[in-house]
């Protein structure tokens, strides 16, 4: 299925290969760096290439391009998943996934990918699993390896994989017993120039850390689960009892998972909780444009935002940029042209605001576009849905569990047109 | 692989490797293994130290044991002799104790690709399929198919195959997908693993045992089983039901493809279906990760073929967002073009009005063709827009507006007039050479009514020696002339001037050819150039036939979910030809002629616009303009010479009825509004002998019957059932599009 994997980095440099049937030619890369000298950006890249004996398909995260090569007809959609697969387990072992920590950790990472395919074949996916197969590097870990000559590597087989809950293995003991759950949901918006909304959609996931003793069965319940009109579950959730009754009900797998992801797309359910004021204007003879934003709070529910930056590509013409912020640091790289304000809280009593003027190139017309404000922002302690959790039961086993829930909004797509 | 510079790495490496005070040590042994793999991996090549690292291999230190095997795994078929001695060591490790040691001995020797190696291999195989250990089942089931691609040519062993049918039972999931894929690749040249009955409720049971992958996989080979029964059918879609809810994206839309291929005569299973992975399909249209943004999008296009309507409520989905990568851009316009209807092409247009000056030339471009696409449609809008886009005086607007016009022009003939008044003064904005051929085409063309053609014309003529493009001198030829049949005393001089030009100085043959035939065509006298030239200035019928709506679903069900709709089925054909038939999948086409998209009219069509011409036995007047009262008046009284009644099913689109019925020459005197019940419409039509013909088509959706009512004027019983079957051949024609 997956013939081989090639790690490639923006600057067009395979460095790592690894092949699961026989070995394909670097030169079969060469099409991929076409592709990509004619993209201009390396985001531009398509993830399917076609070549005239192999396709090509390729995830672009963190800097890398991950291209698998591929020989007979597959689903897509299967392969891109798994490669995304293979990111998200780099970044589990490794906190980052990035050129010089892959070629840090080469070992490592060859000893995952062995045990993830086999002749192209995925295997091993489920992140717990793999752990107990390779252990992750620490720092404390590597210490102790370097004194004791001990490994990396399990020695016993992982215990997962012969219980009859596929996801979770058996005999887990903890001393403390807890089970953490976080509600995130990310606003994707587009606003339009005079403040209505043009979409806006809440992206949702609960994720979970549970560390329980034994085989818990647990059931969480919504206050509000009809909100939730297109959700999609890990598969240790009870389905059937979801459609009847609309209650979670699942063994968990141990650690960290997805319980589910979940999306509230429609619009009045939707509310934006900042607002951004602009007056961004090229006059046609002169030289110089005007520029000013202000941020402020629209439907918080009485919390603060945090973490707000504002980020804008500016049209070509504009040369350099003199602007003052009334709170947080800005830069304007003039080869770029892209503005960014890093802005901090949000207070409502005084509104943050950047004001100033733009140069533009002598004698060239005036944009006809106007610049994009992209909006990232961070709000605590808050579903901006409105979801809430009910309560939390376990079943099956005897003690009492710590439990907890926390929220989370943040900015996924939100951007305001000039 | 070669490397230059690898020679000292290597030498240096084997030193180390060599030296009695390291592999006594164990540490620093395996950290020289490390950096040999190290090496490896950035594609030096490190052959050299074989002899090294075999004996490295007896060792209890299992890291060290997988990078040795690693090592082995990309050099053995360099070095077969040398991997020999390797295999004592392996054979050892495969009856080790500890099961993980057991499945990566057995893997790594399934994985060495030499020759010889299957007489070493085949009984730790045998053994390991009824190894206690699941990890050790799943290496071996897939080293079955490792052994068998070792020596391809070999007899497939019955044994074999039996062993790993009966595995299908195992009781660990992954063993089971394992034996798919393996016996998959056993016996490709059989068509591949047989899913019979019980083989294919047994994987239904199994299916919510199985992870993604393997779900997704199973999904796959179900849909080569055939349901005996529809109560069998029904049975396997319930079980199914709950996957095209999973999470993963690729489960939902393998989910999605079974339950088409397997309702393929059910149409409103299918219909339903593609209803509830709606939400599924558009949560992966904006998930974060491009690339199944990408494929997701591809599959929504695949759709909207046979359901046009299917996600045009949700057409805001579909707007682009700035950050967005090209290619998701370029679909989503694609996707907007598509799904535009009455209540939302107004933002749709709005929306697409402000990608037309996005900074991306490419995406602009792609925003102006997709509005001109539009305008098959909505006429007016669109061209409304296109000419305040002219305004803005940018090179590359222009130039693909201009184009969109000259396509538009040809389409949908109503809207010349409202072209050939945002023409002048654009061809200041034209550099290239696709734009300038558009614009001298339309100056040619509808020269008599843009007051300043010829004098554009003009310029282009002073400036023809410095033109670099061919064809932009081939299309200037052509022009001047048909606008010298038209307006010849503006034109006389430019065109013996340019026809000097291109017969005495111009070095392009096609060119010269091209002049020199004008020219003798010119010496033929007016008549025979006007009779050569004044072809039809517009063709509405094209555009009709062109976007012909509604696919069958079962048409495209077999490539959904795969690349086919990434990059289209002429593409994929023409890739998988040159694979030969070495990696034959079951399922793909084989020829190219699939492929329609590129043609204009594809075959069949072209046959049913000969059909129409062929049946018009009669002559109809095309200039034939009944008055709504006149028509009134004569309907009333006459009687009805011949009544008739067609199946339909569905709505009509006036639209298309209007341009059908114009080609034929029938004109539509009155219609009732889109969904009115019952609908009505008025017909009139007139021969050359000045007999008319009055209809009324009378629609009743719930008996789906289409009633069709005629009078005439004149008793003439031939030209009547002639008539009549001109009648029915459009109307058939637009319920088979629409079906």
């Amino acid at each position: 299925m997956i013939h081989s994997l090639f790690l490639i980095n923006s600057s067009g440099d395979i460095f790592l290969e690894k092949h699961w049937k026989s070995v394909v030619s670097r030169s079969v890369c060469d099409y991929f760096f076409e592709a990509q000298e004619r993209a201009t950006e390396a985001e531009n890249v398509p993830p399917v290439i076609p070549t005239p004996h192999h396709y090509l398909l390729s995830v672009y995260r963190h800097k890398i391009f991950f291209v698998a090569v591929i020989q007979t007809e597959v689903p897509p959609l299967f392969v891109i998943e798994f490669l995304h697969r293979v990111v998200d387990t780099f970044q589990d072992y490794f906190g980052v996934c990035s050129e010089p920590v892959i070629k840090d950790n080469v070992v490592v990472v060859y000893e995952v990918l062995e045990e993830m395919l086999d002749n192209g074949f995925p295997l091993a996916t489920e992140s717990n699993i793999l752990k107990e197969l390779i252990k992750p590097p620490t720092i404390l870990r590597t210490v102790v390896n370097t004194i004791t000559g001990s490994t990396n590597v399990g020695d016993q087989l992982p215990t997962g994989q012969l219980s009859v809950v596929p996801w979770r293995r058996t005999g887990v003991k903890y001393t403390n017993n807890e089970a953490y759950f976080d509600v995130i949901e990310e606003i994707d918006a587009i606003i339009d120039k005079s403040g209505s909304t043009i979409t806006a959609e809440i992206q949702g996931v609960i994720d979970a850390c549970v560390k329980l003793t034994g085989m818990p069965d647990l059931t969480l319940s919504f206050m509000n689960p009809r909100l939730l009109d297109d959700v999609s579950f890990h598969p240790c959730v009870r389905f059937k009892r979801w459609e009847s009754e609309r209650i979670l009900s699942f063994i968990p797998p141990d650690g960290n998972f997805r319980l589910l992801s979940y999306h509230v797309s429609a619009q009045n359910l939707v509310a934006i909780p900042v607002y951004v004021k602009h007056n961004i204007s090229f006059r046609d003879s002169s030289s110089l444009g005007r520029f000013e934003i202000t941020v402020g709070p629209k439907q918080t529910m009485g919390k603060t935002i945090e973490g707000v930056t504002v980020l804008s590509q500016m049209p070509r013409g504009v040369l350099n940029m003199s602007l003052i912020p009334s709170q947080g640091t800005h830069t304007f790289d003039p080869v770029t042209k892209m503005l960014s304000w890093d802005v901090g809280k949000i207070n409502p009593q005084k509104l943050p605001s950047l004001k100033g003027t733009m140069s533009l190139q002598a004698g060239a017309s005036k944009p006809d576009e106007n610049p994009t404000i992209n909006l990232q922002f961070k709000i605590q302690q808050l579903a901006i849905s409105g979801l809430k959790v009910n309560r939390l039961d376990m079943y099956g086993e005897k003690y009492k569990p710590f439990k907890g829930i926390k929220y989370m909004t943040k900015a996924g797509k939100f951007q305001v047109r000039t | 692989m070669p490397y230059l510079g690898s020679e000292d790495v290597v030498k240096e490496l084997k030193k180390a490797l060599c030296n009695p005070h390291v592999q006594a040590d164990r540490l620093r042994y395996r950290n020289a293994i490390q950096r040999v793999i190290r090496h490896m991996t950035q594609g030096l090549d490190m052959s050299g130290v074989f002899m090294e690292i075999v004996k490295a291999s007896a060792t209890v230190d299992i890291v060290q044991k997988k990078l040795v095997y690693l090592y082995m795994c990309t050099y053995a078929p360099l070095k077969p002799d040398l991997a020999l001695l390797a295999i004592n060591t392996l054979c050892k490790d495969c009856s080790d104790p500890n099961p993980m040691v057991r499945g990566l001995a057995l893997r790594s020797m399934c994985s060495l690709r030499m020759p010889g190696v299957q007489e070493y291999i085949q009984q730790p195989i045998l053994n390991g399929l009824r190894d206690k250990a699941s990890y050790v089942r799943r290496v071996a089931v897939l080293g079955c198919a490792k052994m068998y691609n070792l020596h391809g040519d070999s007899e497939v062993d019955g044994a074999l195959v039996h062993e790993l049918y009966s595995l299908l039972r195992d009781q660990d999931p992954i063993v089971v997908v394992n034996c798919l894929r393996s016996l998959e690749e056993i016996l490709k040249h059989e068509g591949g693993v047989v899913i019979n009955k019980p083989i294919a409720h047994h994987l239904l049971n199994r299916m919510s045992k199985l992870d993604q992958w393997g779900q997704a996989e199973v999904l796959t080979f179900l849909l080569r089983y055939q349901p005996r029964s529809e109560e069998e059918l029904f049975d396997i879609l319930n079980l199914l039901d709950s996957f095209l809810k999973s999470s993963s994206p690729g489960v939902v839309i393998g989910a999605t493809k079974l339950f088409l291929i397997l309702a393929k005569k059910f149409p409103h299973v299918q219909t339903d279906v593609l209803m509830r992975v709606k939400g599924p399909l558009l949560a992966a249209c904006s998930s974060e990760s491009r690339e199944l943004c990408f494929v997701a999008l591809c599959h929504v296009r695949q759709i909207l073929h046979s359901l046009p309507g299917h996600f045009s409520s949700h057409y805001k989905k579909f707007f682009c967002s700035y950050w967005e990568p090209h290619y998701i851009k370029l679909q989503k316009v694609e996707v907007l073009c598509e799904l535009v209807n009455d209540e939302n092409v107004q933002q749709v247009l709005e929306e697409l009005r402000g990608y037309c000056t996005d900074v991306s030339v490419d995406f602009a471009q792609a925003a102006i063709f997709a509005i001109g696409g539009i305008a098959r449609t909505y006429t007016d809008q669109c061209v409304q827009i296109l000419t305040e886009l002219l305004g803005l005086r940018q090179e590359h607007i222009t130039t693909v507006v201009v184009q969109t016009f000259r396509d538009l022009v040809w389409l949908c003939p109503q809207c010349t007039e409202a072209v050939c008044q945002a023409l002048p003064g654009c061809e200041e904005n034209i550099q290239d050479s696709e734009g300038k051929q558009a614009l001298i085409w339309l100056l040619g063309v509808h020269g008599d009514r843009i007051s300043n053609a010829p004098y554009v014309l003009e310029d282009f003529v002073e400036n023809v020696k410095s033109e670099t493009f061919p064809a932009v001198k081939m299309e200037l030829l052509t022009a001047l002339l048909r606008l010298f049949l038209s307006r010849p005393a503006e034109c006389q001089d430019m065109l013996g001037r340019l026809l000097y030009y291109c017969i005495e100085e111009e070095k392009d043959m096609a060119v010269r050819d091209r002049g020199l035939f004008y020219y003798r065509l010119l010496l033929l006298g007016i008549d025979e150039v006007k009779r050569i030239l004044c072809s039809p200035k517009s063709d509405p019928s094209l555009g009709l036939l062109e976007d012909q709506p509604e696919r069958p679903v079962n048409s495209w069900a077999s490539d959904f979910n795969t690349l086919a709709p990434v990059y289209g089925k002429a593409r994929w054909a023409t890739i998988f030809k040159h694979q030969g038939t070495e990696h034959c999948g079951p399922k793909l086409p084989h020829t190219a002629s699939l492929a329609t998209s590129g043609h204009l009219i594809s075959e069949e069509n072209k046959e049913r616009v000969q059909e129409l011409q062929d049946s018009e036995a009669l002559m109809l007047v095309p200039s034939c303009q009944l008055t709504a009262e006149y028509f009134e008046k004569t309907w009333l009284s006459l009687e009805v010479a011949h009544q008739q009644v067609l199946p339909w099913q569905g709505e009509v689109h006036p639209d298309t009825l209007q341009m059908a019925l114009q080609v034929v020459n029938i004109q539509t005197i009155a219609m009732s509004r889109v969904g009115a019940q019952p609908w009505k419409a008025y017909l009139g039509a007139q021969d050359g002998a000045g007999c008319l013909f009055l209809t009324e088509l009378l629609l009743e959706p719930e008996n789906s019957k289409l009633q069709i009512s005629v009078k005439q004027s004149e008793k003439r019983t031939e030209i009547l059932s002639s008539f009549i079957s001109v009648l029915e051949t459009v109307i058939g024609t637009i319920g088979d599009m629409k079906s």
